[in-house]
């Protein structure tokens, strides 16, 4: 009987909180408060908060076109394997106290785990044959790969932090990162933390695609990239992917820096982190992209490999000196 | 001992494969009866050895064997002898897997070229002298094996030798070849004037007491010797030449075990030979030469433009892995670098045979001219991808799981040392890898995906055994990468525990006693190879928890009638709306792939990236002076420090 | 309720893919001005998009050269159902001054279905979104009915 409960309770996790349903809802609100603020701050009044949930059911009523070119089974499964995959990503990290799933993933994973989703993206617009496509993948990949130093010094820096509390030296653990956090307060209060956290902040955006590092999906000169054949449900299927990885990405920097905060109960930790997402959203996503216009791409490798790498560097140096 | 005790099997899994060799070069005329022959030849060394895994692996024996039963007399052994422990038989067990698979492989692969029956003769002295090489418990035949397998190498990189730079890869191979080979003669030597024995077990007991300045540069030259059998960065031209020439099958033997036998001397010869295991300065040694393969090589795949010769730097680039995860002398860095070798045979093994199915059915592996081989080769595709998948290491894949280990341990040693040095290797390690994965992207995009060409639309899948060879690789690949820790308990722990127990291996082949009498106080420490692991990784779960959410929304999807789609059903070819999006344009052949697909990057890196260029001038002259200058460099810095 | 929410969502989220087939750049600019803080159109939903691939509005400006009809053409049949075609400004309606050039091969009319047609040279931005708030109606019917 009580398997039988324990089996539910994990379905519920996967298919409810924070797996699909919350990732579906949170991810789609995030993406439609980013354009209302940006509208705002542009002086406009902007689409309705719900827009992207009008994108989302507009595309699935739309004909699906498989071009001549495409490999076909790729161009359909790619989309769903990378919303699945990001989807479970969510289940491993914590939110505050709480993780699904334990003992399954650490940072270093989850870094690899959100290529998958890259991933999917990139070989279903190979898979579409277009030109386009081509360019918008190269420059996807050259995107990925500017985020990857930041991001593996980032995790460095805090579990090299994290470790030498424990006396571990290192922990790559997430589970720890959130018990560290929680009996001495989150990782942004400490001073060497904190040009890390600002680099994560400048992540953000490069690893979900946003303004101004949005290169990979360009409408204006390469007909969206990677998206340039795609149409209708598996269209749908990635802008719900790009949804979703706002707040998988702003999710993870919670629960990096700003954990130790929850409240311990379900509902109201999800509440808060849910708004933390939205602060740091508007934060990293909406202002870059109002005041920003799009950058080059060889201008975003050497952006992030200098300037947020150097960041990075400062506090993995100084976590490194125990300060 | 009875002749089926498995004492005997070692020389066994040697012989058929020379036996095989010989048997063909005779009756090989037959397609049917060579066939036959290799097969059963590299089937019983295989399973010779996998009847060592009980005994060896799971009990911990170790088998000492003297040819002719000539033991130690006097206290020195003159005998020829075989001596398997666990890091042999791990070694072992990979030759004799690769060279099964490729040998299954090469029935269909070869079918169409001439001189087949000389074809497996070379195959299986190649294969025997690996076998050779990692068996064998006596410097001299360790050499002996060096010199067959190096010549039988060279001939196999120039058997295609119609095709453009194969002959001149094979006399490029064959200089700085026998340059290693030389140093590893005359590093022999100089041991044998030392210490008047040619037995692995005895020289390990004897030198660590007659360190001196001959030793040093003996050390310095065996080294080398040893560094160019496995490729490592001042020689990995030679290993993209060669495997751009020599036929896939015989790339899965150059990259998958040749370079594993210069591995396994290096192991052999710094923490057996010289016992440098707590040496800071020989750690620093291995890393640097790791990590300058590691990341050199990983860049220049980024600039190939042809599939094998990708292949080639990315397999030295992963050498570079395994060197440095030995180098760090941890209980998790030699298990972890033990992992990553086997994974480097599997998914290696996997992709060039990959590389080869291209290449038997289109006739070329230049990137700029293929294209789209997803929709005629869809069963080369998806072993492509596990492998491609694998060597960048994305969970679940065998690759993730060894290289997930030697990022804790690089940083862990970075943490126990206190030495910002190391950290540094986590930082390349860590990147190597994304790279590794983007040069991949390039190769699907350049060969599977985007546009079909015109001149392959009639391109077939490969036959059968070809297939069936490419999956029982992509099988392992996918197996060793969901259970990590089976792995680690019952291939790379028996192995590390070997490297960390030298007294064992010294007293097993000498009698017990010999190594406390010859070595008194120097002995080492007996240590078990014990980690912790600083994260976690459970593939399994994380599998089924995909395979859930899989599962959720294929459901969802198919409810939705996501599968409803518009294709072009044949009948009417020139409807335009299933062209591609051209601008509006008349959709032409339009590829992008090919070399320069990540012009972003090699924007920002083009100074390092023409440097590199002015470098690699193709010239031998200049890849010997390289091995010259490399054999300087170490025998100061082993000098000095030593 | 899915088909419901498809249904609703059908009209409130319209994408526009813009052809220029030969136009003198005046409805083009107009195009670009709807969506300006000023007029803001993105409040309706609407949308730039970069292919033909995700949009629902084909808005066509310019009198449709002979050069440009294939390609227009060919636009036009990549753009998945449910479409609405929507001519803006008076040339590809009538032809306007360019009427009876040899380099002239509209109306659009007389090749491909048009939903919607905004005259004036060039409309102005109300008349633009007056324009596309009818074809989002027509959307509407037209999902209604697949």
């Amino acid at each position: 009987m009580s398997t039988v409960l324990t089996a539910l309770q994990y379905l519920g996790y996967i298919l409810i909180f924070p797996g699909f349903l919350f990732c579906f809802l949170a991810g789609m609100l995030l993406c439609g408060i980013d354009r209302k603020v940006v509208a705002k701050m542009q002086k406009r009044v902007g689409p309705p908060v719900l827009q992207p949930f009008y994108d989302f059911f507009k595309l699935l009523g739309k004909e699906t076109i498989v071009p001549a070119a495409a490999s076909k089974v790729v161009f359909l499964g790619a989309p769903l394997v990378g919303f699945a995959a990001l989807v479970v990503i969510q289940l491993f990290i914590p939110v505050f106290s709480f993780t699904v799933f334990t003992g399954v993933a650490d940072v270093i994973v989850i870094l690899y785990l959100l290529l998958i989703p890259a991933m999917a993206a990139i070989l279903g617009g190979a898979a579409s044959g277009s030109p386009y496509a081509g360019v918008g993948l190269s420059r996807e990949m050259v995107t990925i790969i500017s985020c990857e130093l930041p991001l593996v010094l980032i995790l460095l820096a805090v579990g090299k932090t994290v470790g030498s509390f424990l006396g571990t030296g290192i922990t790559f653990s997430l589970t720890d990162i959130a018990a560290y956090q929680a009996a001495n307060g989150s990782l942004i209060t400490k001073a060497s933390m904190i040009p890390a956290a600002i680099a994560m902040l400048l992540v953000i955006p490069g690893e979900t695609g946003n303004h101004p590092f949005d290169a990979a999906e360009a409408e204006t000169e390469i007909c969206e990239g990677l998206l340039a054949e795609y149409s209708g449900a598996p269209l749908a299927v990635y802008k719900l992917t790009h949804a979703v990885k706002m707040l998988t990405l702003t999710s993870l920097f919670v629960a990096l820096f700003l954990g130790g905060i929850g409240t311990g109960i379900m509902l109201v930790d999800g509440i808060i982190l849910f708004l933390l997402c939205v602060v740091l959203t508007i934060l990293t996503i909406s202002l870059v992209h109002a005041v920003t216009a799009r950058m080059k791409i060889e201008q975003i490798f050497k952006y992030y490999w200098t300037v947020v790498s150097g960041l990075a560097l400062i506090s993995l140096v100084l976590a490194w000196y125990g300060l | 001992m009875s002749m089926l005790s498995y004492q005997h099997f070692p020389i066994y899994s040697i012989m058929v494969l020379f036996l095989g060799a010989f048997l063909i070069v005779m009756l090989g005329r037959n397609k049917a009866v060579r066939n036959i022959l290799a097969l059963l030849a590299v089937t019983a060394s295989f399973c010779f050895l996998a009847a060592l895994v009980k005994p060896v692996m799971i009990n911990g024996e170790i088998i000492a064997y003297w040819m002719g039963g000539r033991a130690p007399a006097g206290g020195y052994a003159i005998g020829i002898a075989l001596e398997v422990d666990a890091l042999s038989l791990f070694f072992g067990l990979l030759v004799a897997t690769a060279v099964l698979v490729s040998c299954i492989y090469s029935i269909q692969y070869m079918s169409h070229d001439h001189n087949v029956r000389e074809y497996y003769t070379l195959f299986l002295m190649l294969s025997g002298g690996v076998m050779g090489l990692v068996l064998s418990g006596d410097i001299f035949n360790m050499f002996i094996m060096v010199e067959i397998l190096t010549f039988a190498a060279v001939a196999l990189t120039a058997f295609r030798n119609t095709a453009k730079g194969a002959l001149e890869a094979a006399f490029k191979y064959l200089v700085v070849g026998s340059m290693g080979s030389t140093c590893i003669l005359v590093g022999t030597i100089m041991l044998y004037a030392q210490v008047h024995t040619l037995n692995f077990a005895q020289l390990s007991a004897l030198i660590p007491g007659n360190l001196n300045n001959a030793t040093k540069l003996a050390f310095a030259l065996l080294f080398i010797g040893f560094g160019t059998k496995a490729f490592i960065v001042p020689f990995h031209p030679l290993a993209a030449d060669a495997h751009g020439a020599a036929p896939a099958s015989i790339s899965v033997l150059i990259s998958g075990v040749l370079t594993k036998s210069g591995i396994y001397g290096i192991i052999r010869l710094s923490y057996f030979l010289f016992q440098s295991m707590g040496l800071g300065t020989v750690q620093f040694m291995l890393v640097f030469f790791g990590c300058m393969s590691m990341f050199i090589c990983v860049t220049m795949a980024l600039a190939q433009h042809d599939f094998k010769r990708l292949l080639a730097f990315h397999s030295i680039s992963q050498i570079g892995y395994v060197l440095t995860a030995v180098g760090l002398c941890t209980a998790l860095g030699i298990s972890a670098g033990l992992y990553h070798a086997m994974n480097h045979t599997l998914f290696k093994g996997l992709l060039f045979l990959a590389a080869g199915a291209v290449l038997h059915q289109t006739g070329t592996t230049d990137l700029d001219r293929l294209g789209g081989l997803s929709k005629k080769m869809p069963w080369t595709t998806v072993l492509f991808l596990i492998g491609a998948f694998s060597i960048s290491g994305i969970p679940p894949f065998n690759g993730f799981a060894s290289k997930w280990m030697i990022y804790q341990a690089t940083y862990e040693k970075a943490v126990e040392s206190g030495n910002i040095g190391f950290l540094l290797v986590t930082i390349i390690a860590l990147i190597t890898s994304v790279l590794t994965l983007a040069s991949f992207v390039k190769v699907s995009q350049s060969v599977f995906f985007g546009q079909l060409p015109k001149e392959y639309e009639n391109v077939k899948e490969v036959s059968f055994g070809m297939r069936f060879a490419m999956c029982i690789f992509a099988l392992l690949c996918v197996v060793t990468g969901l259970f990590p820790n089976l792995v680690t308990k019952y291939l790379t722990e028996p192995a590390a525990n070997a490297v960390f127990n030298v007294t064992n291996y010294i007293n097993s082949m000498m009698g017990s006693g010999y190594a406390e009498s010859v070595m008194g106080e120097s002995l080492p420490a007996v240590q078990t190879c014990t980690f912790v692991e600083v994260g976690c990784w459970n593939p399994v779960s994380w599998l089924l928890v995909l395979a859930i959410a899989l599962l959720a929304v294929t459901l969802v999807a198919v409810c939705g009638k996501y599968d409803q789609v518009s294709e072009n059903k044949g009948a009417a070819l020139t409807d335009s709306k299933y062209d591609l999006f051209f601008g509006g344009e008349e959709s032409v052949y339009s590829q992008v792939g090919g070399g320069d697909l990540f012009w972003g990057f090699k924007h920002n890196w083009r100074h390092y990236f023409s440097f590199m260029h002015d470098l690699h001038s193709g010239i031998v002259n200049d890849y010997a002076l390289w091995a010259v200058v490399a054999l300087a460099l170490v025998t100061v810095f082993l000098q000095i420090v030593l | 309720m899915f088909k419901k929410l498809i249904a609703e969502s059908a009209a409130k989220s319209p994408w526009l893919f813009h052809i220029n087939a030969g136009s003198c750049n005046g409805c083009d600019i107009e195009l670009v001005s709807v969506l300006t803080p000023r007029y803001d159109a993105e409040r309706l939903g609407f949308k730039l998009t970069g292919t033909p691939r995700h949009a629902d509005i084909v808005v066509v400006t310019g009198p449709v050269t002979k050069q440009s009809l294939p390609r227009v053409l060919r636009a036009i049949s990549q753009v998945p159902e449910p479409r609405c075609i929507v001519t803006m400004g008076s040339c590809p309606q009538s032809g306007n001054v360019f009427k009876g050039s040899y380099s002239v091969a509209g109306p659009l009319s007389k090749y491909v279905h048009v939903d919607v047609d905004v005259a004036g040279c060039a409309p102005k931005p109300e008349a633009v979104i007056d324009g596309l708030a009818l074809a989002t109606k027509i959307l509407k019917e037209k999902r209604e009915q697949m």
